[in-house]
């Protein structure tokens, strides 16, 4: 029994149920992140491909859909993937969510993706009762431990998942016209929870990983992600998140941005360890450039509000979409997707590959603002680009997904 | 020497670590332009107008001179009570007689308001340089006086006893033992004094000369120019700034080692 729990990733199998189940659904992350990738590559070629006016409209509101799916329909696979796997592997006695519970979840999941593409037809309510209780669900199976917890560790966690779910019932009563407020305005309000989101889990996610690492290369040094660092950034970008909100377009906007560009980067001064550089080892790069390419963003959305360019700010959003969602989707899909497959990490060429190409397709698509006659070029190659990584996934983890654990444990 | 390079070595780490002072200035000029949108360009002008400002007194409008003339009187001043505070401390502490008699006298001096020694300078030695650079002495020179007195007064008799006991070499003694700790006496009361001398040096200008960033703070008043004002006073902790955290604080974070 011991020696299952010297190999990280494996405590939660004290707890696992018993039965036969398939590969396919031993754990929640397996069947989401097979689909995910593929939904991921799909929708945002279609994007590509309508923005660009390849291809014809097939919803009213396609900008609606665009933001909506990539947060709501993306994000929130991958969040439920990654804390459906962590909440076992925190809290003792917390049998994992499998079988049947992880086709239901799956199946609700797709079922509100078909929906939202086909809103014109079905009708806003339709798309709201298949689309929210997914989080709602998650939530009802995970709130327990957590907030039973005596030291209470997650709470912050817990918190930010509940006002994300009050955000998306915010966004359909303003879309079902309960609510009067500008729809795009609340996507704005959720992108900036979302970011929260990221900066607390980063934070549990690089202590873990990294320290992972140190230990691998029997370095003996520890990493602290110290949380009054992220503390200080959460507050920056939730105080930017609710100014846009309540005063879009001001000036103020623009101090904030640069407060929350510089506080993220502060955040970075964990890497610097004594023992060893750590900044450009695989696996390391990817964590530490995700809190970049957040900070590039506000950076560039602070600078944009200063300079009275307001019209390239919604380009320089998407260092947070394109560069943070996407690099950190496909960092959780691998890690995830190796270790609770019984695997270690390894250094991966196609990875490598994978996060140049994000990183690429970020740039492209954020800086369009600098080389506006190549706009419908950008907007298309963004896309192909961001697309090939979600694909790589796919073709590289299916087998590891679809197939038993490498190290023959259950799960 | 070897010390010179640590500093050298770990400064990008020490710069990065600055990100998190920047953004409480970010949140604080964000403060400030929220100030602005209630109150006004005369009452608090427009961050953003402020540096604009500022980059153009400093490369159109002479500013650049005036500001040199006005550091180079806050260092002087600077220098000359570091210089003889820290020597004059030192050797007060020496003697327990000296120590005593003197303690009175730089309670006077410290109490001694500065705004009356600018009055009392301007009488001795009339309108310029020699008026603020007193002034800037005499109220730094207690500050550093007061820590290099404590410095000496603490040294540990128990440490020189056990280094008399190995036979430690003198100048050894003097490197490793009370270097580091009257330093670590020393060196801040030098960072309060420079932070001292830049705030006396612009209230000695004002009053006493007509060149300086401390003149040219007297104009803006005149004009009722807030932008300028904000502009003066944005140089000077500007240029107080980089000094004190690009060159004291390295300094002292390698000096200070052995507390850790």
């Amino acid at each position: 029994m011991t020696s299952k729990h010297n190999k990280s990733g494996t405590k939660h199998y004290d707890a696992y149920p018993e039965g036969e189940v398939s590969p396919l659904l031993a754990y929640a992350f397996r069947p989401l992140f097979i689909l995910l990738p593929a939904y991921i590559a799909l929708s945002i070629l279609v994007w590509g491909l309508v923005w660009s006016g390849q291809l014809p409209l097939f919803t009213e509101n396609i900008l609606a859909w665009h933001i909506y799916e990539m947060m709501f329909g993306v994000a929130s696979a991958g969040i439920i993937g990654f804390i459906l796997t962590a909440v076992p592997e925190l809290y003792d006695d917390v049998k994992p969510v499998v079988g049947k519970t992880v086709l239901a979840i799956t199946a609700l999941w797709l079922v509100g993706r078909i929906a939202f593409w086909m809103i014109d037809w079905l009708g806003v309510y339709v798309v709201a009762l298949t689309n929210l209780p997914l989080l709602i669900w998650v939530t009802a199976l995970v709130a327990k431990p957590i907030f039973l917890d005596p030291l209470r560790r997650n709470i912050s966690l817990a918190l930010t998942f509940i006002s994300i779910i009050l955000i998306q019932a915010w966004f359909f009563a303003a879309m079902a016209g309960w609510v009067d407020t500008d729809f795009i305005k609340i996507l704005k309000v959720a992108l900036g929870a979302f970011m929260v989101l990221e900066l607390l889990a980063l934070r549990r996610i690089n202590t873990e990983a990294i320290n992972e690492w140190l230990e691998q290369h029997h370095i003996d040094d520890t990493f602290i992600a110290r949380p009054p660092r992220y503390n200080i950034a959460i507050l920056c970008v939730t105080l930017f998140t609710i100014v846009e909100f309540i005063i879009p377009d001001n000036a103020i906007l623009g101090w904030l941005g640069l407060a929350a560009a510089a506080a993220i980067l502060n955040t970075l001064n964990d890497f610097f360890i004594d023992e060893a550089t750590i900044f450009f080892r695989s696996y390391i790069l990817p964590l530490f450039l995700i809190l970049i390419l957040m900070a590039l963003g506000y950076g560039f959305m602070g600078f944009a509000y200063l300079s009275d360019n307001i019209h390239s700010i919604t380009h320089f959003r998407h260092f947070l979409t394109t560069g943070v969602f996407g690099l950190s989707f496909l960092m959780v899909m691998v890690i995830v997707g190796t270790i609770h497959t019984g695997r270690s990490l390894q250094t991966n060429r196609w990875i490598d590959f994978s996060v140049i190409l994000i990183i690429i397709a970020t740039l492209l698509r954020s800086l369009i603002p600098f080389v506006p006659e190549y706009t419908t070029w950008f907007y298309l190659s963004s896309s192909i680009i961001w697309a090939i990584p979600f694909i790589i996934y796919l073709i590289l983890f299916y087998p590891f997904l679809s197939q038993p654990r490498a190290d023959g444990l259950l799960g | 020497m070897n010390a010179f390079f640590n500093i050298i070595k770990s400064f990008p780490r020490y710069l990065w670590s600055g990100w998190g002072a920047i953004a409480s200035i970010f949140l604080f000029i964000a403060l400030w332009e929220f100030g602005h949108q209630i109150y006004g360009d005369l009452i608090l002008p427009a961050p953003k107008e402020t540096f604009l400002r500022l980059v153009n007194m400093l490369l159109h409008e002479g500013m650049w001179q005036e500001m040199q003339i006005t550091i180079r009187r806050a260092l002087w001043g600077f220098f000359i009570s570091a210089l003889l505070g820290s020597a004059l401390g030192l050797l007060a502490g020496l003697f327990a007689t000296a120590s005593m008699m003197s303690r009175p006298i730089v309670t006077i001096l410290m109490g001694m308001p500065p705004i009356a020694w600018i009055v009392l300078a301007m009488i001795w030695f009339g309108m310029g340089d020699t008026t603020v650079i007193f002034t800037v002495v005499v109220a730094s020179f207690p500050i550093v006086f007061i820590g290099a007195l404590q410095g000496t007064r603490t040294l540990e008799n128990n440490l020189k006893e056990m280094a008399d006991s190995f036979q430690t070499p003198a100048l050894m003694k003097i490197t490793d033992i009370y270097f580091p700790h009257v330093f670590s006496y020393v060196f801040p009361a030098w960072i309060a004094a420079l932070g001292m001398s830049w705030k006396i040096v612009v209230m000695a200008e004002l009053l006493s000369t007509s060149d300086g960033l401390g003149a040219a703070l007297a104009v803006t008043r005149g004009q009722l120019d807030t932008a300028g004002a904000l502009a003066l006073v944005m140089m000077l902790v500007g240029s107080l700034l980089l000094i004190e955290y690009l060159l004291m604080e390295p300094i002292k974070r390698e000096v200070e080692q052995w507390r850790d």
